[in-house]
This record gives C-alpha cells, sequence and structure tokens, in this order.
C-alpha cells in the first residue's frame, strides 16, 4: 500500500498534542516542519521559542531551540545570528509576544535587517491566559478584560503588524496569510518559504503573521472559529505580501 | 609618599590629556598611580577637572575633596579649587587667564602666564604642557624628564611632529613662576 | 594586547572590554549608560575588525536577551551596564540561571534608587548577589578593586560562566570604571570549557537540544532547583575566594568589597602605626560568600567593621557570618566620596571603646 500522508522529519515522533481543538498553531507547526525538510534546514536550525500557547513549541519540533523570556525572542534570535551567522534562524511567536511586550524587540531587529525568519501568529487575543485583550483585538471584541468590547475610548486601536514590519527598512519580506481555507493554507507555506529564502540568501528580515483561530477562547466551534477568521479578521488584517524585495524594481 | 593632584581648566585647554601625560609620567617611574575624571553631566558647561594620586604604596582614596597640589588653568577653575587645597598645599594657576588673587593665607599660591608662553610658542594648545612645565619646576615628585617620556607614551604612534613643539612648551614652563605665600 | 607584561595606563572600562576581547568574547550586546559607556564604545571598534559580533541593543532588555541567544549556541558572549538598567536585565538574569546559560554581565555601578545618579557607588550588592529576578537561583558576583583586577576578573568571569554553565556578574563601579591605573595584559589563564556536550549548533548527527527553563513537570522542577543549588554548592567548594591582610593577631577586621578594598588596606596600616591590631578581609566572590572563613575569623573573638557605599548591604552578610561570636558593626555613607581613611580610622577608634556587643552604625 502506498503511504500518502506521513509526519514530517523535523517534528518529534513522540509529543502530546497540547493545543486544543480546532486550534490553527497545529496548522502552522506543520508548515513550518513541512518547510525544515523540504528545504533541507533542520540539522542547520536554532530557533527562538517565545511565550504563550507557542511555548511548547520545543515538544513539536525536532530542532535546535532556546527559550526566549516573553517579548524577546527576536532579541534571542539576534544573539544567536550574530554567534552563529552560517545557522538558520526562526522565531515562532504569538501576537502578544511579537506586538505587544516585544514590539520593540521585533521592530528593531526587523529594523536592523536582522537575517532571521519570524513568525506570528495572530487570533486577537492572548490565549494562553485565557483570552484577555491583546495587541490585535480588533474593535468592538470581547474579551475577558474588554467585556463591553474593544473602543477607543479605553483600550485604542489593534496593530496592524505586517503592515508596519513592512515599513522597515531591513524587512526583506512582509506578508499576512490565514489558515482558514486549504487555498490559504497553501499561501501560507509559500509566504513561510519565502520568509525562510530571504533569510538564506541574506537579504534581511523576513516575517509572516498568520490569521489563526482561537475557539476555546471565542466560545465557538472550529468551523465558527474559521468564518470569523473569514469575516471579521480578514477584512481588518488584509492578506497579502506588504514587503517583498526579492520581486521590487531597484531594491 | 602620596600626594593628590587636581587638574582643572575649561574644555579645549588639554586638561585631561595633561592629566594623563602626568600619570603616564608617575606610572613611567614605577611610582603606584591612578587618574580619575570628572565626567558625564558634570563635563557639561565646560569646566574639565581630573585628579591624579601618587603614590609609594598602592593608592587608596582615588576620588578626594582635598588636595596637595591643584593646577588651575582659568578663573572658575580657581574660584572653585582654591577651597579645596589642603592646609600646607599648593595652587598653580595660569595667571594670563586668573587674576592674581590670595583669599587664603594656609597655602602656597604659583602664578605663571601659561598660556602666554604658549601663544608666544604659536600654538595655545600647549598651554597644558606649559603648566605641566610650571608644576614640575615647584612639585618635587613631578619629573620635567618623565613628563617628556609621559608625552611620548601618550602620543605614541599618532601626532609625532607635536612632540618638538609640545617639549618646549614643557621647558619654558619650568620655572617661568612666581611664588608668594 | 594579551599575554604582555608591560604595563600601560589605562580606564578599568577599556581594561574590562579588552579584557573580553582577549578572553574570547564573540558577542558583545549593550546599550549606552554612564559611567560604563566606554565598554560598549571600545568593542564597537574592535569587534568588527576581528569579524566578531556587536550590536548596539534597542534596550538592554533586548541586550541581555541577545547575550542569552549567544550564549546558548556555546560561544562566550556579554552585555554590560549600570545600576538602573541592570535592574532592567534581572528577568532575563533569572532565566540565564534557570537554564543555565554562560552569561557574563559587567555592572558599574552608580548610584541609586530610581535614576539616582552616575556618581560611583556600592548600592548593587543585593540586587547581584541576591538578585531582582524571580524564583531560586544564584549568580556569581566577582568584585575588582584595580584596573588590574579588572582584567584578571574579567578572564576569570568568561571561564566561570561555561565551567559551571552558570551567569557571572562582574560588580565594579564608576570609579573603577572611570579611573586610570597601570595594569597589564596578562595571557588569559584559564582553559578553554567544552561545550559541545549542550550547546545548540543544529541536531546533525545527534538528538535535538531545547534550552528552557518551562517547568510543567512538579517533580522534574522540583529537581531542576535542587540541581542548580547542588551545583552552587560546589561553586561555592571550587571557587569562594577572598583576600586578608594582617588578620592573624588582629582584634578588628576591616571588611570592604570592591574598589573600597583600596581604603581599608590604608587604613589598616595607619591604625597598626597607632598600636591597633587591625586586619583586613575582602570578599572576592560576593557570591559565593566566604562566610566560612569569616565565620572562622569571629570565632576567634574578632570584631568586624565592615565599610561599604551603601546602607549597610554586605554588613548583613558579614552579621549572618560572625554568627554572634564577635562584634560587627557598620561604616557607610550611601553615596559621595569614598570613605577617606581618615573616616575608616575614627570609625574603628569610635568601634573599639564601646564596650556593647551589639552592632552599631556610623554614617
Amino acid at each position: 500500500m502506498q503511504q500518502v500522508f506521513s509526519i514530517p522529519k523535523s517534528m518529534k515522533k513522540d509529543f502530546k498534542y497540547t493545543f486544543c481543538p480546532g486550534c490553527d498553531h497545529g496548522v502552522a507547526i506543520r508548515l513550518v516542519a513541512e518547510l525544515l525538510d523540504e528545504m533541507n534546514l533542520r540539522e542547520n536550525t536554532i530557533c527562538s521559542t517565545s511565550i504563550g500557547c507557542s511555548v511548547f513549541l520545543y515538544d513539536f519540533l525536532d530542532v535546535d531551540c532556546v527559550e526566549a523570556p516573553h517579548g524577546r525572542a527576536c532579541a534571542s534570535a539576534t544573539g544567536v545570528k550574530r554567534a552563529r551567522p552560517d545557522k538558520f534562524v526562526f522565531t515562532y511567536q504569538g501576537d502578544g509576544d511579537f506586538a505587544s511586550i516585544g514590539l520593540a524587540e521585533s521592530m528593531h531587529t526587523a529594523l536592523r535587517g536582522e537575517c532571521v525568519s519570524a513568525i506570528c501568529i495572530n487570533n486577537t487575543t492572548y490565549g494562553m491566559t485565557g483570552g484577555q485583550l491583546g495587541p490585535t483585538t480588533i474593535m468592538g471584541q470581547v474579551t475577558t478584560t474588554s467585556p463591553y468590547g474593544r473602543n477607543r475610548e479605553y483600550y485604542g486601536y489593534p496593530i496592524r503588524v505586517a503592515e508596519q514590519i513592512a515599513l522597515c527598512d531591513g524587512t526583506a519580506y512582509s506578508a499576512r496569510v490565514a489558515l482558514d481555507t486549504i487555498p490559504h493554507i497553501n499561501q501560507a507555506k509559500q509566504a513561510l518559504k519565502k520568509a525562510f529564502e530571504v533569510q538564506l540568501q541574506g537579504l534581511g528580515f523576513g516575517f509572516v503573521e498568520i490569521l489563526s483561530s482561537c475557539p476555546t477562547n471565542w466560545h465557538m466551534t472550529p468551523q465558527e472559529a474559521h468564518i470569523r477568521v473569514k469575516e471579521e479578521m480578514i477584512p481588518v488584517f488584509p492578506l497579502g505580501v506588504y514587503k517583498d524585495i526579492t520581486t521590487e524594481k531597484g531594491e | 609618599m602620596e600626594k593628590n593632584f587636581i587638574l582643572a581648566g575649561f574644555g579645549g585647554q588639554g586638561i585631561l590629556l595633561a592629566g594623563t601625560i602626568l600619570a603616564n609620567s608617575f606610572m613611567l617611574e614605577g611610582k603606584n598611580v591612578t587618574w580619575y575624571p570628572c565626567y558625564g553631566a558634570e563635563m557639561r558647561g565646560g569646566t574639565v577637572n581630573c585628579e591624579i594620586v601618587v603614590s609609594d604604596s598602592e593608592v587608596s582614596s582615588v576620588h578626594k575633596q582635598d588636595t596637595d597640589y591643584a593646577l588651575v588653568l582659568n578663573q572658575q577653575s580657581f574660584d572653585k579649587f582654591v577651597h579645596r587645597v589642603k592646609s600646607g598645599g599648593t595652587i598653580i594657576s595660569n595667571s594670563t587667564l586668573v587674576a592674581e588673587s590670595r583669599p587664603r593665607s594656609d597655602i602656597e599660591y604659583v602664578f605663571a602666564p601659561m598660556t602666554q608662553i604658549a601663544n608666544e610658542l604659536g600654538n595655545s594648545k600647549v598651554t597644558n604642557m606649559a603648566a605641566l612645565g610650571v608644576l614640575a619646576s615647584v612639585c618635587d615628585v613631578v619629573s620635567k624628564e618623565y613628563l617628556a617620556k609621559g608625552f611620548e607614551k601618550v602620543m605614541a604612534g599618532k601626532k609625532k611632529e607635536l612632540l618638538p613643539l609640545n617639549i618646549k612648551a614643557l621647558e619654558r614652563g619650568y620655572g617661568a613662576h612666581t611664588q608668594a605665600k | 594586547m594579551a599575554g604582555s607584561n608591560e604595563k600601560v595606563l589605562i580606564k578599568g572600562n577599556y581594561a574590562i572590554a579588552q579584557a573580553a576581547i582577549n578572553a574570547g568574547c564573540q558577542c558583545y550586546f549593550g546599550y549606552p549608560i554612564t559611567p560604563q559607556t566606554e565598554i560598549g564604545e571600545y568593542l564597537s571598534a574592535q569587534m568588527p575588525k576581528l569579524g566578531r559580533g556587536y550590536v548596539c541593543a534597542e534596550s538592554e532588555i533586548a541586550a541581555i536577551n541577545m547575550v542569552l541567544g549567544a550564549a546558548a549556541t556555546g560561544v562566550r558572549a556579554m552585555t554590560s551596564s549600570s545600576s538602573l538598567a541592570v535592574a532592567l536585565m534581572q528577568e532575563a538574569l533569572s532565566y540565564a540561571a534557570s537554564d543555565e546559560l554562560p552569561i557574563v554581565l559587567v555592572n558599574v555601578m552608580r548610584v541609586g534608587p530610581g535614576l539616582g545618579y552616575i556618581y560611583p557607588a556600592q548600592g548593587d550588592y543585593n540586587q547581584s548577589v541576591y538578585g531582582g529576578g524571580n524564583g531560586d537561583y544564584k549568580i556569581i558576583v566577582l568584585a575588582p578593586a584595580t584596573v588590574q583586577e579588572c582584567i584578571d576578573f574579567t578572564y576569570r568571569a568568561f571561564y566561570l560562566a561555561q565551567k559551571y554553565r552558570n551567569p557571572v556578574i562582574l560588580l565594579a563601579d564608576g570609579l573603577l570604571g572611570q579611573m586610570m591605573e597601570p595594569a597589564y595584559f596578562r595571557e588569559n589563564p584559564y582553559p578553554e570549557v567544552d561545550v559541545s556536550s549542550w550547546a545548540l549548533t543544529g541536531a546533525k548527527n545527534r538528538d535535538s537540544r531545547a534550552i528552557y527553563s518551562l517547568g510543567p513537570d512538579e517533580k522534574k522542577q522540583i529537581q531542576h532547583i535542587y540541581n542548580l543549588f547542588k551545583k552552587f554548592e560546589i561553586i561555592a567548594e571550587n571557587e569562594t575566594s577572598y583576600e586578608e591582610f594582617e588578620t592573624e593577631d588582629a582584634d578588628i577586621i576591616l571588611t570592604a568589597f570592591g574598589s573600597m578594598t583600596r581604603n581599608i588596606k590604608a587604613a589598616m596600616k595607619v591604625l597598626r602605626s597607632k598600636g591597633i591590631k587591625a586586619g583586613c578581609f575582602r570578599p572576592i566572590t560576593l557570591s559565593p560568600f566566604p562566610n566560612k572563613r569569616i565565620n572562622e575569623l569571629a570565632g576567634q573573638g574578632k570584631d568586624f567593621l565592615v565599610v561599604e557605599m551603601n546602607m549597610g548591604q554586605m554588613f548583613k552578610d558579614v552579621k549572618y557570618s560572625v554568627g554572634g561570636q564577635s562584634r560587627t558593626g557598620l561604616v557607610n555613607r550611601p553615596v559621595g566620596e569614598w570613605l577617606s581613611v581618615e573616616e575608616i580610622v575614627e570609625a574603628v577608634e569610635n568601634f573599639m571603646e564601646k564596650s556593647y556587643a551589639a552592632s552599631i552604625q556610623y554614617s
């Protein structure tokens, strides 16, 4: 019988799945693992992990990992890359880690054009702590710390991360993708590949923001959660490539 | 033997460099020495100073309120440091820019036209070397020969062409003073 | 500038920076703060020439986390800062201790609390020895007293960090950082440390590795903390270091750390010339603290007078070590001109006149 599906080599064989049913982290990590296999990077990779739901990453990925304190994954990745410029270095962070507590580190790593790749999972909430308002919580969204919905008076506005990172001169690639449909998942993989390639080519900072579902904290079924990604998130956080210096003329 | 020196003046008079040359001269003589600058925001506003301690044994207090010798190149420094000279100590002033006055009776006053000497040599930037020359002539523990060696050490590899002029300033400063109680 | 016996007149900050290069520091990450900025300035000029890593970090928080990342790959890495900005690094120090990452942090102390000012002070004894980070962890703390020791202890800091996989703080102060003194750059006397068993270099021909402090498994977490403390017992056994002068016949032992050591040594001489049997004890490692030796000396009936530029931070450790066997006194000032030889001598004379066995404080 022909085997048509297998776990990527870059995934551990004996992991215990710690994400909630219907969470898109599993898909995102699988895409990363597939690319590490396909691009033959596993043995040369050092991953800077983060705090939040992504904290257990080293239980899934069979690559060298160093844990960074909350928000500091890009700083830690900078240290790894400066120490070992020949290694493939990436971060895997949530939106709270990348764009709230770690915004300074993230932005400056992009501004320095650090040759690392960063992945930011945007699910519009702090998942690990049970669904609080985060930097990407959209206007009107109810969370445990915005019980009347996000409004300007108390909370101000969410950040559009991919657009902000694209504004940094050191960024080689910045894109926003989603995982709500098969075509979107395929596009996401292409974007991640590009973010990895610009690092390997020494062009600068590679970034992908991944719109992701959080059925548990959104109090939805997985299907409803993916409908929310499509109907509520994508209109606020449009998908697309915001910067790609490999295709721009004159860059 | 342990002696303290404060060198002070305004920015551009080469105070920190003079202190470095003096400290190097002590090091080359085989003595223990420390050099400590005013730093950071203290330097804003124009006046600069550094403290040098020379000792036969290990230097203890690197930074002290009072001093055996104060070498001051401008009026503000005179006004400030005349009160920090130990009783029986000496203040050596650049009379080109410091008015002769003797506000205390328990210290020695030395005046020498350091800037004028430098100007006569054609370069006001050697005021600091003229000042060191004056210091060497009034202070037993400071050696003119080692000051010259200290200058060479500090300037090693750079600006060699400045050596003759600076040595000339050192020589001209030596003994170019009037002294009074 | 390595392996030379020729003395050079050099600033403490530059001495530390050059010593770090000699010690094989591959990466420096830092953010400016007086009175230690020269360290970063010096290394920004030297590291690119040597093909080594240098980043002007966006903050002290970023800087030390870059150090964590670099150190995880097995290279020697350091940052430097001063007091209030070292406070920003405490979280990462706690991580580094738990992650067993060999990082070197240079703290050139200035006065606090809060913004304080740029004057030298010794108010970070507690921050360094007891840590401002969360949880139970220990850091190796070395306190130089001279510019020469700034060089020698920097070598030792890098060695100890890797030997024990433990963060090391080199605790200097603004006086040492800014002053110049003759010193020479001996060859780094410490051997290379093999990091191949744990360093992250990519999972090639071996299992993948993860360096983390996350401890959801309670039993494992308990064991992890016990292991860290057992390791520190070994560090204490092997690495506790101190200097003592004329303690043998002393009735009173002056105790200080860092650059204040210079003043107590001079005060001791003056006291001896006055017929007072004074000695000096100077911890070199503030952590591990030489409490056994102090306890031993106190057991011989010798009194201790702690001299420090803070409100009595090391005093508590000395008093604890003395264990009530003899008297412990404190002469201190929180900031300003270092306590002079004359002030110390006067304090000793006052202290010796008091017949009661309670600790007293002069300020």
